[in-house]
């Protein structure tokens, strides 16, 4: 069993290293959508001051388009794990 | 030797955790009286990281769609306002203006009256940043001293500067001895919501 993690252990560290490397893009990206959200806040706030009333919905609805890209950065992109490959990746 | 290795092994994959718990021990007298795990406070996971830019993302989504519905709100309403007498208008030498409180005390409007007699009110906010405007008999304009905006006297419209939209006209009427009656106030806005 130890012999076992001894010699998986390169190919757990290489697959190790392509997951934080999806998990950090998947942090970046999540992020900037963030950032992107709060400049739509502030232009609802201010469309909303000066009356542009033309301009609330695009804002809102960019901002909700924005929240769906959040969820399914959550949801659905998660760095593949614990799968086996051709590489001969070992659960462990 | 193996099993040595094996162990030291098992021990650096199982040691993910980090060693915050030396450093940051209870100390205070007031820890021990609400102790709680100081490891799991000096950690804050990827999984955690995200989930918490969901629920940010979700709160800038609220907040987004709760001041533009806000906003469409007001804009839909149009409250009846009861009559209130400026006080001393009736004698308001052309050229200068009042100060005066519609419809409620804490909204304070000006009066005008322009050279050529006739007189236009308006809501006393700044349209920018609500910074009070005053009227600059120089010019017969309105300016806003706080960040150099300027409105027309007569129709509240921005001649200059950061104002997005002209003030929020006061609707007058002239009762019999002279006696100007504000009636009604409108939101200045060149846009009308649908």
């Amino acid at each position: 069993m130890q012999s076992e993690q001894i010699k998986a252990q390169p190919i757990h560290n290489l697959a190790g290293k392509g997951r934080t490397a999806v998990a950090q893009a998947r942090l970046i990206l999540l992020v900037m959508v963030n950032v992107a959200q709060l400049w739509i806040l502030a232009a609802t706030v201010e469309a909303a001051l000066a009356h542009r009333f033309s301009a609330l919905l695009p804002l809102v609805v960019a901002s909700g388009g924005c929240f769906v890209v959040t969820l399914t950065l959550i949801l659905w992109w998660r760095p593949a794990s614990r799968r086996f490959t051709s590489s001969g990746y070992l659960k462990r | 030797m193996s099993s040595n290795l094996g162990k030291t092994i098992d021990k650096v994959l199982a040691d993910t955790r980090s060693d915050e718990s030396d450093v940051r021990s209870a100390t205070a007298p007031h820890q021990h009286d609400f102790p709680y795990d100081r490891e799991e406070e000096a950690q804050v996971t990827r999984r955690e990281f995200c989930n918490f830019l969901g629920l940010t993302s979700a709160a800038l989504f609220v907040g987004a769609a709760g001041f533009a519905g806000k906003a469409a709100f007001d804009a839909r309403r149009t409250p009846q306002l009861p009559p209130s007498k400026i006080a001393g208008a009736e004698t308001l030498a052309p050229g200068s203006s009042l100060n005066f409180s519609y419809p409620t005390a804490k909204d304070s409007a000006i009066l005008i009256r322009t050279l050529d007699g006739e007189l236009h009110a308006f809501g006393q906010k700044c349209t920018h940043l609500s910074c009070p405007v005053y009227f600059e008999r120089a010019h017969q304009r309105l300016e806003c001293p706080c960040h150099d905006g300027a409105f027309d006297a007569k129709t509240g419209n921005v001649l200059y500067g950061p104002p997005p939209r002209p003030l929020d006209p006061i609707k007058l009427e002239v009762r019999a001895d002279g006696e100007v009656w504000a009636v009604g106030r409108e939101a200045g806005s060149s846009e009308v919501l649908l």
